[in-house]
């Protein structure tokens, strides 16, 4: 009688410090190894891998260690007639991937190598008569993209061209009894979903029309026995959810409803001490999409070695304020 | 990149997973280029559907081979019979269904098929309802399956009624069914919508549906103390949206104040005096706060000055066709008109139900749960929840109790459940000021961790917050437009932001707090009636001078304390 919390047990010999510079070294080493299997097969999405190897190593001080010659001009060779960026060459444009690579150049400082009022028009284009946004020319809505498309907006410092109004209207009918967010109107909250809502309501300026206390319940039930945050109820802990769900704590100002010591401990626990990188959990295998999340959330949770991370954006805050970029958080 | 195992192997079983994948990686990257060739030749041909195929069925996310594959089938329809295309789309279908097999949470397959769906001549929404069930019974969290079939649902013009069913069915046969519980949430205002104010985030179901769903969620967590859906389910269950108003004028200001429940904009805020139409300007109390349960104006200068002359006001909510009306009348300075919080049902457990008497019977039987369970924490907040929304203030002192039974139960919540207790007490603080009539707000030595409600007390003009442990005064503080002495003393207090223009503040005790620099005693300077204000016991008497800093920053406070 009586589920069990899925959970996973976290072993006494798990690492419990934070190792920075096997991280740096995992992360300089990754993109050298081109013939690597897994490195190839993740191809279709090259531009958001570059976007989370450069933006941890930027949080660790690191930054100066990647090629960013190589980089930029990686990037000038993803932008498209349309104007919207693939994930590598050869592949197609997508609101996913021009994001990315508008982070990547903000944080670079060279967003001028790419045509911006091309890259504008693409996103304006992809808004829908429902105020949504497709994530390319093929038509999927997902509450991601409304993500996208205002966080490159704002970026580029032209939030202006869209319809504002439709847009957060949308975002609005994706929420749900919970009071989180999914992926359409109608879809289940799931914390990725709701970073990306809170991010987007954050960035229009209209995080007021969130249940905060109601919404913060959710995300803080996320946190497990183990200290580790699912995305959803009933399912297993995972680093890269150290990032959906404790940004979105930060953003509606409910970060000091989870406990920091347990998910910090969780967080190192997912460190491996051999190779370097974060895995999903204890005892998995690293890759840098869970490095980056394992990090930023180490620095959210207000770790002195790291750099402060932007809770909306994933990118250094002095990146930021270099650009002059500070959305409202709920206090 | 999620669930992969860390195996340790020997350097034997190494060199030869090494061997494997090098192998495995020289096949793809042979077709993949062979396909990404083709296609800047421009080639739609049945080969291409082929080279495609072998790729995608590994290797689903490979989101650009989709759009390849979409492009030949657009292509291969312009030669072809209506018949043949049918066929050549059921095909596809069968493809796609293949691949889900293999991942049944690749967002680019579930797009594709629904892309199909639009290019059938004749889609078979009952096979593809069919589809959905099964993949749901094998994994009935799957939201791109759920997201699939309210699609396929809506263009089959499946009922309500049916598809509530199927989440009995679900919610009857698994533990975990949070995507049933939420998806019956949706489904319910659609089948018993109840006249409601037009929102978004109306939640309205009938009180017989929502009586069946009590029962239903009731049965659930019976079953299964744990199930955390059914709790979650409950809660919403049990809630309610609040709307009210507070007008506020004051003769010897000569501004109105209006207070709203939850954060407005000013637009289509208007004000109406005398039966004229007024030009005013509405501003917010806190530059920080632009969406705001509070707006502020000033009357045209001479307006209502003259105490001998009686007003009436209205002031106009133009977004909701709502109004508020207020008379000032001969001989008095001020002047108000709210719903009072006891009329409204205001805080009954954030929203309400009618039947009282189920209420006490689920209290029942949940604390009869609770006997059985002392430790489930569900249990307990619901009990919680369900006091409330029966009688606030006669269950107060079982609700703390609860309350640290909970902390010592779920400890990683604790924070959660101190602001969740604070926000009670201070609901229940202000049900008794309105018992009373008093404007008198007194909460201290509560363990108050947070401040919340202050829309709520507008009207208040003494607050006693000392011995909590509050860490700041926010910029919503500003909203206390009538304050007149605070007490803050014992507190970890270390941000003053909402002291701001507060115009009737005189005095100010914040003795024992985390006040540190100088600057965070600015904003003080903004309320004019200020004139004694107490900082014994703050680290900011280190600072160098600060007896002529403090002169020069607040020149009109003649008591002051350090």
């Amino acid at each position: 009688m009586g589920t069990q919390v899925k959970d996973v047990v976290i072993k006494p010999e798990a690492p419990n410090t934070l190792l920075l510079d096997k991280h740096a070294d995992y992360i300089a080493a990754y993109g050298s190894k081109k013939d690597d299997y897994e490195y190839t097969l993740s191809e279709y999405l090259r531009m958001s891998g570059i976007y989370w190897g450069l933006t941890v190593m930027d949080l660790m001080g690191q930054l100066s260690r990647m090629n960013r010659e190589e980089i930029i001009e990686f990037i000038k060779s993803c932008q498209h007639d349309c104007g919207g960026i693939s994930a590598s060459t050869g592949h197609d444009p997508h609101l996913l991937y021009t994001l990315s690579a508008v982070q990547i150049l903000s944080l670079y400082d060279s967003i001028n190598v790419i045509d911006v009022d091309k890259v504008v028009d693409y996103v304006k284009g992809l808004q829908q008569e429902d105020g949504s946004f497709a994530g390319d020319k093929w038509g999927e809505i997902d509450t991601r993209f409304s993500f996208c498309a205002v966080a490159t907006l704002a970026l580029l410092g032209k939030l202006d061209v869209i319809n504002m109004d439709k847009a957060v209207g949308f975002v609005l009918s994706c929420m749900n009894f919970d009071g989180g967010f999914g992926c359409r109107p109608g879809s289940e909250s799931h914390a990725g979903q709701i970073y990306c809502c809170t991010g987007f309501l954050s960035i229009t300026g209209q995080l007021h029309q969130v249940n905060a206390d109601l919404l913060g319940w959710w995300l803080c039930e996320r946190q497990l026995p183990s200290g580790g945050l699912n995305g959803r109820p009933e399912k297993l802990p995972d680093v890269c959810y150290s990032w959906w769900v404790l940004a979105s704590l930060k953003i509606i100002g409910r970060i000091h409803w989870i406990d920091k010591a347990k998910l910090r401990s969780f967080i190192l626990a997912c460190q491996d001490e051999e190779t370097g990188g974060f895995a999903d959990r204890p005892g998995d295998m690293v890759d840098p999409f869970h490095t980056l999340f394992g990090v930023a959330g180490l620095s959210l949770l207000g770790d002195e070695q790291i750099k402060p991370v932007n809770p909306v954006f994933c990118m250094p805050e002095d990146v930021l304020q270099r650009i002059g970029l500070q959305p409202d958080l709920l206090n | 990149m999620h669930g992969r195992v860390k195996v340790k192997s020997t350097a034997q079983q190494e060199e030869e997973k090494r061997k494997e994948r090098e192998k495995k990686l020289k096949a793809f990257v042979s077709a993949r280029d062979a396909v990404l060739r083709k296609r800047s030749a421009g080639e739609h041909d049945e080969e291409a559907l082929q080279l495609t195929q072998q790729l995608l069925s590994s290797n689903p996310d490979f989101a650009t081979l989709w759009n390849y594959r979409r492009e030949v089938l657009l292509q291969l329809e312009t030669s072809r019979e209506k018949d043949e295309v049918q066929k050549l789309y059921e095909s596809e279908l069968h493809f796609i269904e293949a691949c889900l097999k293999v991942n049944p949470k690749s967002y680019g397959c579930w797009h594709h098929r629904s892309w199909v769906n639009t290019r059938l001549p004749q889609p078979d929404w009952t096979r593809e309802l069919g589809l959905c069930d099964r993949c749901l019974s094998l994994d009935e969290r799957n939201f791109h399956c759920w997201d699939y079939r309210r699609v396929v649902v809506k263009e089959s013009g499946v009922s309500v009624e049916q598809e509530l069913q199927f989440t009995d069915r679900l919610i009857g046969s698994n533990f975990s069914n949070y995507s049933s519980w939420h998806y019956r949430s949706t489904l319910l205002p659609q089948l018993h919508p109840q006249p409601a104010p037009d929102s978004i985030h109306s939640h309205r179901v009938c009180e017989e549906q929502l009586l069946k769903e009590y029962e239903l969620a009731h049965n659930a967590f019976f079953t299964d103390p744990n199930d955390q859906s059914a709790w979650f389910y409950y809660r919403w269950l049990l809630g309610r949206e609040e709307m009210i108003s507070c007008v506020y004028v004051s003769r010897e200001r000569e501004r109105v104040s209006v207070a709203f429940s939850k954060p407005v904009h000013s637009e289509g805020l208007m004000l109406v005096l005398d039966g004229q139409p007024q030009q005013v300007e509405w501003r917010s109390t806190h530059p920080r706060l632009r969406h705001s349960p509070v707006w502020l104006c000033d009357l045209p200068p001479g307006s209502v000055s003259d105490i001998s002359n009686e007003h009436n006001l209205t002031v106009h909510w133009t977004e909701k066709y709502t109004h508020r009306d207020c008379a000032l009348y001969t001989g008095c300075a001020e002047s108000w008109c709210r719903d009072s919080a006891t009329d409204q049902e205001l805080f009954r457990s954030e929203l309400s139900v009618e039947k009282s008497s189920v209420l006490q019977a689920e209290l029942q039987s949940c604390n009869q749960l609770l006997e059985l369970e002392p430790q489930n924490k569900w249990c307990l907040l619901t009990i919680i929840l369900l006091m409330r929304a029966l009688d606030p203030l006669g269950h107060e002192k079982e609700t703390l109790a609860h309350f640290q039974t909970l902390k010592e139960v779920d400890p990683m919540r604790s924070s959660y459940y101190s602001d969740l207790c604070s926000k009670f007490l201070i609901e229940n603080t202000i049900l008794k000021m309105e018992y009373a009539e008093v404007r008198v707000f007194s909460l201290s030595n509560k363990n108050l961790t947070t401040l919340c409600h202050l829309d709520q007390l507008l009207l208040v003009t003494h607050i006693n917050l000392s011995s909590n442990q509050l860490l700041r005064l926010p910029p919503q503080f500003a909203m206390l437009q009538c304050l007149e002495v605070l007490e803050a003393d014992d507190n970890a207090i270390e941000s003053l932001e909402g002291l701001y223009h507060l115009p009737k503040l005189e005095e100010v005790s914040l003795r024992n707090n985390r006040i540190l620099f100088l600057s965070d005693l600015e904003s003080l300077a903004s309320c004019t009636k200020l004139t004694r204000l107490d900082l014994r016991g703050n680290p900011v008497h280190k600072t160098a001078n600060i007896d002529s800093e403090l002169s020069q920053l607040l020149p009109l406070v003649t008591a002051l304390s350090l």
